[in-house]
């Protein structure tokens, strides 16, 4: 027992050595979400004005509406792309010293992700920092619950990234996952745009997308309302969360050296 | 107790037969070498001994225990250094070794003196907190050699372990080897495709060709084999296999091989033989258009056992490729 912890724990350190001495994918991972704040937030906000404004979403201004998005965003773009990061631990060979190893796979594919959890919460936690003078109407009481949120969100996402990278065998499919799994995750999770005005096929998909749960209840968290209950929310994310990290496990303890 | 018992060991590719019904045992102590071309199978054998493939046939037995019933507690028992690195780059050799000792379970304190001694004995300790990337080829190697001994393993595995490396580091590394065998007793199983790695560092060699042992003995005994010297005969002359097999006749060649109009002999004594082996080529007819000879090494008992020589077979396209490679990581 106490070796599976000893493992969880050391690669929740090395995440996060990782994460330290990589600088430049600190500062990318921030300057992105706010450039979408910026651009697209107070782009978007000065079409969409006053009262009509409050109409469309939920009762705020649009910069208001954005912001726990953004946030999101950055937990979840931070998360997915370190799990699938699993594709460069293949590549420079580090997932043989790995597999060769004693210890627990499970223990150590779960401190992994816990590992760039953190790193992903830290992310969202500076552009929450950051956007906060944009959107004015962020309750500072809610911080932490949306944090919380990040790290649960972080968790589930870099699972399912180490999932699909341990399923597809070459770093060619790295633009693949990108574009045909990140972005439209992005785009359906109600970060940008309510979902509830969206044809029925996107709803249906937007609703089976964990990150809409995410957004919803950062939504909550920081504003005061969002479109479901935070109750479910929370619960479709854990459950996410460990039906994730349990299929990354799973197809770590069967990875070979191939 | 033999620390390594492979019996019919085989893993097939689809139609490639990878590894071929390999059965050997290595001493507890020993150094062990598998010596063989590209392709021959090595890295192959290794996988299934350190229980990261599964055999199709066959059973082995690492440390006393089966591969395929005790996996967890074989690789607490063995260190493994692969053929391709296996090092976080973006962390310091330090942090390498310290992840490694956590995840085999080596306790806090022992494992910082540990991982000093190591890192003196390989000579990285000057460079403790420089991330792996900017070490060179040489040093990667080193540190996981250092890594792989953390835990005190019982048996160790190298597979290629100077593959790409310059001359000086080489021999660096065989010392290392030899070091670690002297001081902690440990077996080693080695795999190379040098035969002056194989000759100077292994107690017994197994030459693997195709999948296949070819001859398994100690490199004096291999060489031995072969008589005393090697004799080197070219000739486009088609009665060559005649002039081969009068010499084996009359007892002068315990042995011969003829590849590519080129005929080995194998004598006692090259001085002496050379006389009567131009006797007889006149006797045939036979015009020799070049001739040498030399103490066999164990690259001609390659050549004796397979047909070819390992420089032909080595594909040398495909090492300059992977040194490359190497570089780039
Ligand atoms: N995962 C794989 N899938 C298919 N074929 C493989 C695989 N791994 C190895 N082979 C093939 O099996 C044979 C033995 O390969 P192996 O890597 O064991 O050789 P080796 O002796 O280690 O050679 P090298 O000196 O190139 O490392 C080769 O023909 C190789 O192409
Ligand atoms: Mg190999």
């Amino acid at each position: 027992m106490s070796e599976a912890v000893d493992a969880f724990n050391i690669m929740v350190y090395r995440q996060l050595k990782r994460f330290v001495r990589a600088k430049s994918r600190l500062f990318g991972s921030i300057v992105n979400p706010l450039i979408w704040m910026v651009f697209f937030g107070l782009g978007w906000s000065s079409l969409f004005k006053g009262s009509m404004a409050k109409a469309l979403f939920g009762g705020y201004s649009y910069l208001d509406f954005l912001a726990p998005g953004v946030v999101m965003m950055t937990v979840f773009m931070g998360g997915f792309i370190s799990g699938v990061t699993v594709l460069w631990d293949k590549e420079f060979g580090f997932l043989k010293e790995l597999l060769v190893a004693p210890a627990s796979r499970t223990a150590g594919m779960a401190g992994r992700a816990f590992g760039d959890a953190l790193v992903a919460t830290i992310q969202g936690a500076l552009i929450l920092a950051a956007i906060i003078p944009l959107a004015r109407d962020i309750n500072p009481g809610g911080i932490p619950v949306t944090l919380a949120a990040a790290l649960l969100t972080g968790f589930a996402f870099t699972s399912l990234g180490i999932t699909i990278a341990l399923k597809i065998s070459s770093m060619e499919g790295f633009h693949i996952i990108v574009n045909f799994i990140m972005m439209p995750l992005l785009f359906l999770s109600g970060a940008f745009f309510p979902i509830d005005p969206l044809p029925e096929w996107m709803k249906v998909l937007a609703y089976l997308n964990p990150l809409t749960y995410s957004v919803d209840l950062a939504r909550i968290s920081m504003l005061g309302s969002g479109s479901m209950n935070p109750l479910i929310d929370t619960v479709v994310l854990a459950a996410s969360s460990l039906i994730l990290i349990g299929s990354a496990a799973l197809l770590f303890r069967e990875a070979t050296i191939d | 107790m033999d620390a390594i018992v492979a019996e019919n060991l085989t893993k097939r590719f689809g139609e490639l037969v990878a590894v071929d019904h390999v059965s050997f045992k290595v001493k507890q102590g020993e150094i062990f070498g598998f010596l063989g071309p590209n392709g021959a199978g090595k890295t192959t054998t290794i996988s299934m001994l350190i229980t990261l493939r599964k055999p199709d046939e066959g059973e082995a037995w690492v440390a006393g225990l089966s591969v395929a019933k005790k996996p967890a507690e074989i690789r607490r028992r063995i260190g493994v250094v692969f053929q391709d690195p296996s090092v976080d780059r973006e962390l310091t050799g330090w942090e390498n070794l310290w992840i490694h000792g956590v995840i085999y379970g080596v306790p806090k304190n022992s494992l910082r003196r540990r991982i000093r001694s190591l890192m003196e004995f390989v000579d990285l300790w000057e460079k403790k907190d420089t991330p792996v990337k900017h070490y060179s080829g040489g040093m990667v190697r080193r540190l996981e050699i250092a890594r792989a001994l953390i835990h005190e393993p019982e048996i160790l595995f190298l597979d290629e372990p100077t593959l790409g490396l310059d001359p000086q580091t080489r021999a660096k590394i065989w010392d290392y080897i030899e070091d670690i065998r002297r001081r902690e007793g440990t077996t080693i199983f080695l795999t190379t495709h040098y035969m002056d790695e194989a000759e100077r560092l292994c107690d017994r060699v197994a030459i693997i060709d195709h999948g296949r042992i070819v001859a398994l003995d100690t490199p004096e005994n291999l060489i031995r084999r072969l008589g005393g010297d090697v004799v080197y005969l070219h000739s486009s002359s088609d009665r060559l296999e005649e002039l081969a097999s009068m010499l084996s006749e009359t007892g002068l060649a315990s042995d011969y091989k003829i590849i590519d109009g080129k005929l080995m002999l194998s004598v006692r004594d090259a001085s002496k033989a050379m006389p009567e082996i131009f006797e007889a080529a006149r006797k045939l007819g036979v015009k020799i258009s070049e001739i040498s000879y030399k103490r066999p090494s164990l690259g001609d008992v390659f050549l004796h056992y397979t047909g070819r020589s390992l420089r032909d077979s080595e594909g040398s396209w495909k090492e300059t490729a992977r040194i490359v490679v190497r570089r780039r990581r």
